[in-house]
């Protein structure tokens, strides 16, 4: 995987670097009285990864010299793509969702809804396993644990 | 031993309450196990929100019940389908499934059922005689031997349970900056929060647990569905030649015995998992055979070698936590978030301000052993049958219950975005091969390491030679060098990894 390792080496540096030179000295907070600075463990933090991730990537790198491979592939396989990222995709839109309607009753049209995606064409099975939790759910978070309805 | 303690220990273990508490949890461990793609940290973290109303006690050792249950389940989905329900069992596999081929399914998963629990129970016999003078021991550490100690576990850790020891390194970096987020315990002001206040507590402990672990291998187990759909189980019959025998359950007790003590070696190790163990294991027992051609081919020894490993170490990897409170694993790393959110600091200071709740989790681990015991054999039919359920309708129902699980802490819209910022980041770190143990634990470790690293740093006014006169600490700093030039040396040469198997 020397393509990934180079790739995903470069990104762990550069967020190591990000936060050496931005988040740290803007967002960790100073104390110059301080024995132990505020922003220390975040920085040695960030320098294992800028480190690591160098190494990681400069790996990569020079078994891919070594085996005449560029840095980016042609053969990209899309529909495994859109494959991998559509569960993403289908859980942001939930969650924004959620933020108008309670889960409670939202819940059986994210389970049956993925159901559907994922190929299940059974009625009663997209009925029993989208009521089902969220009756537990119910159960648990009225009567159980007395926090309402989520 | 403080034997009231124990006797008042003893008594609150065996009530109704905890035969319901732990039971429920060796249960929904059972099903968890047998289900394959669902791992025991995936069941931990999405079961830590139900146990917010349950007393510390029934809590923990309903979660540790949990973890006792997939370990045991996972072997039924091993030897029925072919298809380990954790990487732990895949070991359990080799022999289960063609045991069950032969027509003896019913054997296969008895025998695995009884080495699973004596396994168990051993390992747990072993965790309380070794943990309580570990605990008396770790009592008399100071701030620099701790920060020495959690600084080489970190460095094991990340060397042994993924990839190369720079990525375990980067992920273990990237887990103390966010592990740093929050208020500063010394200034009490805000550090890399960006000005949003739900922040200021840090990243919320349930959100990076679910979205690292459930949520992301979710969506790790919904893209191999595009690949693979297909699954053979074996049935079970009424056969009345088919059930474990004393003979054949004298041949394996050695194999069993062996299993426990590389089990409990391996558990009480950070950062080797139970999967190391099951096949070191399985390893050591074909090597110790006079018929190893027999192996892979259905010997029961095969599968008594690797589920008493596997069992064996999950109480095992509670030493290094209640003697030090040192997570070895992911598991264990959800405890001590676990325990955090029901206010107790564990590790050795438990022994010494709360004996009676130490004691009554190590009875409560034995109740759990018991009634897996009886829960495995009873209702191996119905286990049996879970192994059936399709995975695309086990998967919406899991991301559900990982959504409910962040709504029921009260975090709303701002945990869920969190929530699955860190299932994008755990998916990416398993298609990359980065450490998420190292990356979990190294996050839950932080507040303490940093704590006893300026604890250190004011106690010696920052100077370096106190350290000599500290040997435990000046060893485990040495021994974090070695262990990081090793490990460093090893990935170099080598290329792989020492153990290339998570930790959870």
């Amino acid at each position: 995987m020397p393509r990934s390792d180079f790739w995903s080496g470069l990104a762990v540096a550069a967020f190591g670097a990000l936060a050496l030179l931005w988040m740290i000295p803007n967002y960790a907070g100073s104390n110059p009285f301080a024995q132990m600075p505020p922003e220390l463990v975040p920085s040695i933090a960030a320098w294992i990864m800028v480190v690591c991730g160098t190494i990681v990537a400069i790996k990569g790198a020079v078994i891919m010299i070594r085996n005449r491979m560029g840095p980016l592939t042609r053969d990209l396989n899309w529909p495994g793509i859109g494959w991998a990222l559509w569960p993403f995709a289908y859980v942001g839109a939930a969650i924004w969702v959620m933020s108008f309607v309670k889960l409670t009753w939202f819940g059986p049209v994210l389970i049956g809804g993925m159901l559907l995606l994922l190929g299940e064409r059974r009625w009663w099975m997209i009925l029993g396993c989208s009521v089902v939790p969220v009756a537990l759910l119910y159960l648990l978070s009225v009567y159980l644990m007395r926090v309402g309805v989520v | 031993m403080d034997f009231s303690a124990v006797g008042a220990a003893a008594s609150e273990a065996f009530t109704l309450a905890s035969f319901i508490g732990i039971g429920g949890g060796v249960l929904l461990g059972y099903i968890v196990g047998v289900i394959p793609g669902l791992s025991r940290s995936v069941a931990i973290s999405i079961a830590i929100p139900l146990t917010f109303y349950m007393s510390p006690f029934i809590a923990i050792s309903f979660l540790i019940g949990l973890s006792k249950g997939t370990a045991a389940g996972s072997a039924v989905s091993a030897i029925l389908l072919n298809a380990p329900g954790e990487a732990s069992s895949a070991a359990t596999a080799l022999d289960g499934y063609p045991m069950a081929k032969k027509g003896k399914p019913k054997t296969a998963l008895q025998v695995g059922l009884l080495a699973s629990v004596i396994g168990d129970i051993l390992a747990t016999i072993i965790l309380i005689f070794v943990a309580i003078p570990f605990a008396r021991v770790a009592l008399l550490f100071g701030p620099y031997e701790m920060a020495a100690i959690l600084a080489f576990a970190l460095v094991f850790i990340a060397g042994l349970s993924g990839g190369s020891i720079f990525k375990g390194l980067a992920a273990g970096g990237l887990g103390i900056f966010l592990g740093t987020v929050g208020l500063d315990n010394q200034t009490g002001l805000p550090r890399l929060t960006f000005g949003y206040t739900e922040l200021m507590d840090g990243m919320p402990l349930i959100a990076v647990a679910i979205g690292t672990l459930a949520l992301s291998e979710m969506f790790v187990q919904s893209e191999k569905l595009r690949y693979d759909r297909a699954g053979m189980s074996v049935e079970l019959k009424n056969d009345r030649s088919d059930h474990i025998t004393w003979p054949l359950f004298r041949s394996i007790i050695p194999t069993v015995l062996r299993g426990t003590g590389v089990g409990t070696f391996v558990g009480a190790l950070p950062g080797l998992g139970p999967s190391v163990g099951s096949f070191m294991s399985y390893g050591m027992t074909v090597k110790a055979s006079k018929d190893p051609e027999s192996f892979g081919k259905g010997n029961p020894k095969g599968i008594a070698a690797s589920e008493s490993a596997d069992n064996a170490v999950i109480p095992a990897a509670l030493i290094p936590l209640f003697g030090l409170g040192i997570p070895g694993n992911v598991s264990a790393a959800l405890l001590i978030g676990a325990f955090a959110i029901h206010g107790i600091t564990v590790g050795p200071l438990l022994l010494r301000d709360n004996p009676e709740l130490l004691y009554s989790i190590f009875a409560g681990m034995i109740l759990a052993s018991l009634i897996m015991l009886a829960l495995g054999w009873f209702g191996l039919m119905i286990f049996a049958q879970i192994t059936k359920v399709p995975p695309h309708v086990v998967i919406p129902i899991v991301i559900f219950f990982c959504l409910a699980g962040m709504m029921l802490q009260g975090y709303g819209t701002f945990g869920l975005v969190i929530l699955i910022a860190f299932a994008a980041l755990g998916y990416l770190m398993k298609k990359y091969d980065y450490s998420f143990v190292t990356f979990l634990v190294a996050f839950i470790i932080t507040p303490m390491l940093e704590l006893n690293l300026r604890q250190s740093i004011i106690l010696s006014r920052g100077n370096w030679e106190i350290l000599l006169n500290r040997p435990i600490a000046l060893f485990f700093i040495v021994c974090t060098l070695v262990a990081l030039v090793a490990l460093a040396v090893r990935t170099f040469k080598t290329g792989k990894p020492v153990a290339n198997a998570p930790a959870d």
